[in-house]
């Protein structure tokens, strides 16, 4: 154990996910060291660190994404609504429906646009034709995109531009209505007004979705989010309001981390 | 230097076009090549005959009787009508002396006939001379060769004490060593018809035997104006001036076997086709039909004559019809000297000559050389029609062939006997290699693609790393292994557990949902829940195992209880289904283990390419993995799977060796997966050992290549276009 943190622990009225002592190990290698800390219930949290520091291993452990990762072992616990959800008794499938996820390279489905956002409803058993179709406007309408795609919706979704593309995923991710909305990095490979464009959409969300975002663009977590998390070698350094940490960290890495000295 | 090191990279970079560029352009110039090969081979079957005048110096002064060629088309004979025999060169000169075959030097040969190389010759005073003639080379002690005539009189026949004088006389020998003989029949100027038949038969202590036998039909109520004899004597036709065709057995005493007053014109002429089964009718207004006994169902023993093949009409009366003597060409010519060669079976018109009038035809044996007495003199022709028999309708539609019952889709290349019509249709051969591949396919592409998604998506990763080598080793076992394999064990095996085999296609997949029933159920146990994701179907292994073991077990029993005992007997019983030992199920199995790891193993690949991404998005939505890969993997690898899907059927289409060991290689046309086939790449390998160079089966084998060729080609095409199709549909970016 590096050192302690569970002073990073913040006073958190209404938090949704608990992370309690959490280890992860590829192989041999550990990737996350003992994380403590609750992320709060439809607000946005920022996760900032340097290139390597554990940031998608941490939100891919929320979805349990990296059960997909045969190394991958894990020990500690993650509550969602009171449930650890590494528990033998948790469905993953289930747990997946609670949480969407956002990745860094927009991957929409080779089908056409309104198939990739009624996609989650579709395996989930869904087949009334009203209700798909009226969950595609809503959500469409929610991320934004709506206007731009309403009248080529049976059009294949790989025509979309690069940040239309995002987009479409973050549609597709809210159109199961889940509880958490994972996203790392969903702007790294958009331009700045495609990135306007989602940040004000993770906005709009806000106080709608509890919203996890990886980011490495500081400027964005400031505007973005309400709390912010920064982590370093697979270590939480520091967590706290965002206005606070970028404005007086308290830990000198943080300091150093978000005024550009490395990372 | 820099600017050294851009022009090196220049160089490489415009060596390396051009190394690419020509390796391009051979490929597809060898390809085309070896198209135009065998193109080549085959367009001979499709091009129309040829002649050729050939000048001569032969003069006739006397009418004649007779008039030949020889098989050289170097010797010229003729007999004219008082009987004198002459031989001549091109050159107009006697090869031999003149051979008088007359007794009674006043009288005048008044018909002749012909039954192979005999010529039988009616004399105006009723007696019948037969001669024998035939040309043969003879070489000298320089080498040179020349053709010979060899003369032979076979027999003298006095003429008839009594009845009416004779119009017609026709003579055969039986070609039966049981029951050698003669017959001759003679019509006479009353209408009736007499025959006289020799037997000879030898007794115990050798002395042999003649026996006489003479028997008359009497006059029909139409007058007679044709007669026709078969070559063995035992067949007589007649047509007369009402139309009517008559058709009596004289094998024994005469029995009239069919009245036919198909006609509305008079016949005029009559002709057996060669080998005699057929028989050509020729009438009046200029039509020219053939006829043949047919046993009208499939019960009756007795044949009735039918009408089989219609041949291009003559404009005027045809007065004669005379057979070539080496396949089912029929040469007629009419009234006003139109001279036809037209092959019956293909009902091809091959010449078409107005000569102004012709007096007498012949062809010689070979079919090669045609030679025709006309108003203006010796007419003679060289004809080039290697393939006579070849039509796009022999070879794709139904032909109605000799001794067959109804037209038919035939594929017999060749048989003991000489006068042998070889049939040539290449549809059942399509027909077979397209049910061989649809069988194939049905049991390979479910496997290897099931199998390819299991390895890709579910399998854990070891068992990934041992199974895909492991299949693409079955890729590597030469095909006449698995022929082998299959036609030897596999295929004696199905034979005697063939209700075995079905119970599996029932019991296996029951076993199936009951296991996942037992699975359902069994969530709720620790052990089988945690158990690791991909393992749970390798559990699915002892179930179907079970599946095929308890179909094994139960089937003698229910081979007893339901079938009688032998359901390959009962099937045939009941629903007149035939089992052929090698048959559509060996051949599903055998093509399969050779396509299978083919598809499987471009399918995985494909599979596998599928970004992460996709696999993860889909994952994260909360489907599972089968939803994630049936709705996102298996589309975005469509196009992989598809090409190689489409590379198995081609693989399936051209493969020979497992077909031709492993099925009986019967050109029938039947969908019966109990039943074998032929298909077009084992027949080429079974046939061309025997094909002649150049013959009609050789270019008909080379025919069967291009098709090949061409379905390889329509199916590779259509695949990359639809390919091509999904490929821009489930476009990654
Ligand atoms: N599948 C894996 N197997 C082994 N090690 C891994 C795997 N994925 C990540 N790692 C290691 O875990 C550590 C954390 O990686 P992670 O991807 O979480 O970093 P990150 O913070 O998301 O970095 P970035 O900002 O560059 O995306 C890194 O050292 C990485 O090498
Ligand atoms: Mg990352």
């Amino acid at each position: 154990m590096k050192n302690d943190n569970r002073n990073a622990i913040i006073a958190i009225e209404d938090s949704i996910v608990q992370v309690r002592d959490l280890n992860l190990f590829y192989g041999t290698s550990q990737a996350l060291f003992n994380l403590n800390f609750d992320i709060p219930r439809n607000k946005v949290t920022a996760l900032i660190g340097p290139s390597g520091c554990g940031k998608s291993t941490f939100i891919r452990c929320i979805n349990r994404m990296n059960d997909l990762v045969d190394s991958v072992n894990i020990n500690g616990s993650i509550q969602l609504d009171q449930q650890d959800i590494f528990d033998k008794s948790v469905d993953v499938i289930d747990l997946r429906r609670k949480i969407g996820m956002v990745f860094q390279k927009s991957n929409p489905f080779p089908k056409s646009i309104y198939e990739n956002v009624i996609y989650g409803l579709r395996i989930g058993g869904v087949t009334e034709k009203p209700v798909l179709e009226e969950a595609a406007e809503v959500s469409l309408k929610r991320s934004a995109l709506w206007d731009e795609v309403k009248d080529r919706l049976h059009d294949s979704a790989m025509g979309l531009s690069g940040g239309q593309m995002q987009r479409l995923c973050i549609a597709r991710a809210i159109a199961v209505s889940p509880d958490i909305i994972l996203m790392d990095e969903p702007c790294s490979a958009l331009d700045p007004r495609s990135t306007a464009h989602i940040e004000e959409l993770i906005r709009e969300l806000n106080g709608e979705y509890t919203i996890i975002i990886v980011t490495h663009n500081m400027q964005q977590a400031s505007r973005v989010s309400d709390l912010t998390a920064f982590l370093y070698e697979g270590e939480l350094i520091e967590f706290g309001k965002t206005t606070d940490l970028f404005t007086v960290p308290v830990k000198k890495a943080t300091e150093d981390y978000i005024t550009g000295r490395f990372g | 230097m820099n600017k050294k090191l851009l022009k090196r990279n220049k160089f490489y970079d415009k060596l390396a076009h051009y190394v690419i560029t020509i390796g391009g352009v051979a490929v597809i110039l060898s390809v085309v090549a070896i198209l135009v090969l065998i193109v080549r081979v085959s367009l001979p079957l499709f091009q129309p005959p040829t002649s050729e005048i050939v000048d001569h110096k032969i003069t006739v002064t006397e009418p004649l009787a007779v008039i030949g060629l020889d098989d050289y088309q170097e010797n010229v004979f003729t007999i004219d009508q008082k009987g004198v025999l002459s031989v001549f060169s091109l050159q107009g000169q006697e090869t031999v002396p003149p051979v008088d075959l007359g007794i009674n030097h006043d009288a005048h040969i008044i018909f002749t006939s012909r039954s192979r190389t005999e010529y039988s010759l009616l004399w105006d005073d009723g007696r019948l001379s037969v001669v024998g003639i035939s040309f043969r080379p003879v070489f000298n002690a320089e080498g040179t060769r020349s053709i010979e005539p060899q003369i032979a009189m076979q027999g003298e026949y006095a003429s008839l004490p009594t009845g009416s004088p004779l119009l017609q006389s026709f003579f055969a020998t039986s070609v039966d060593e049981d029951a050698p003989g003669t017959v001759r029949v003679n019509l006479h100027q009353d209408n009736s018809v007499s025959i006289f038949r020799t037997s000879i038969s030898e007794s115990l202590f050798g002395d042999v035997e003649e026996t006489d036998e003479s028997f008359v039909i009497p006059a029909y109520f139409e007058t007679i104006s044709a007669l026709a004899l078969s070559e063995d004597g035992r067949q007589l036709y007649a047509g007369t001036g009402g139309g009517t065709l008559l058709h009596w057995d004289i094998s024994a005493a005469p029995v009239l076997e069919d009245t036919v007053p198909a006609f509305k014109q008079p016949i005029t002429a009559l002709g057996m086709v060669f080998g005699s089964q057929s028989l050509a009718v020729g009438t009046a207004d200029g039509s020219l039909t053939t006829w043949m006994g047919v046993r009208d169902s499939d019960q009756s023993t007795t044949k009735k004559l039918r009408r089989i093949h219609t041949l291009t009409s003559h404009d005027s009366p045809v007065v004669a019809i005379l057979p070539s003597r080496r396949d089912k060409s029929l040469l007629s010519w009419s009234a006003k000297g139109e001279l036809h060669l037209d092959h019956m079976t293909s009902e091809r018109n091959l010449y078409n000559f107005a000569l102004g009038s012709v007096s007498l035809a012949s062809l010689n044996d070979r079919g090669k050389g045609l030679i025709a007495l006309t108003a203006t003199g010796v007419q003679l022709l060289k004809l080039h029609n290697p393939h006579p028999e070849v039509s796009f309708k022999t070879l794709f539609g139904k032909v109605w062939y000799e001794n067959y019952d109804s037209p038919e889709y035939a594929w017999q290349s060749s048989s003991g006997s000489d006068d042998f019509e070889p049939k040539f249709s290449i549809t059942p051969l399509l027909f077979g290699t397209i049910k061989g591949t649809i069988y194939a396919m049905l049991f390979a592409l479910p496997l290897a693609i099931f199998g390819a998604v299991y390895v890709s998506q579910f399998a854990p990763p070891h068992l990934q790393q041992i199974i895909k080598p492991t299949v693409e080793v079955m890729a590597s076992v030469p095909s006449v292994v698995i022929g082998f394999l299959i036609a030897l064990m596999l295929a004696p095996f199905i034979e005697t557990h063939l209700v075995a085999l079905i119970l599996c296609f029932l019991l296996v997949p029951l076993c199936f949902v009951g296991f996942l029933f037992l699975w359902h159920y069994g969530q709720r146990f620790k052990a089988i829940h945690e158990m690791k994701s991909g393992f749970e179907f390798l559990l699915v292994l002892p179930v179907i195992l079970g599946g095929v073991l308890l179909s094994y077990y139960v089937s003698p029993f229910v081979e007893n209880q339901f079938f009688a005992g032998n359901f390959t007997q009962y099937m045939f019983e009941n629903i007149g289904a035939t089992y052929d030992q090698r048959n559509c199920i060996i051949i599903a199995f055998g093509l399969g283990f050779c396509v299978i790891p083919l598809i499987f193993s471009i399918s995985e690949d494909a599979l596998s390419n599928v970004p992460s991404g996709l696999r993860h998005a889909s994952l994260a939505l909360g489907a599972s993995r089968w939803q994630t890969a049936w709705r996102v993997v298996l589309p975005s690898a469509s196009p992989g799977i598809f090409a190689g899907s489409m590379i198995g059927l081609g693989r399936a289409v051209g493969e020979t060796m497992i077909i031709l060991m492993a099925t009986g290689n019967t050109p029938i046309m039947d969908w019966s997966i109990f039943n074998g086939m032929r298909t077009l790449s084992a027949n080429i390998a079974v046939e061309i050992p025997e094909a002649p160079v150049d013959g009609t089966l050789y270019r008909v084998l080379f025919l069967c290549a291009v098709l090949l060729f061409g379905m390889t080609f329509i199916v590779n095409t259509g695949a990359e276009l639809i390919r091509d199709r999904l490929r821009k549909k489930y476009a990654q970016y």
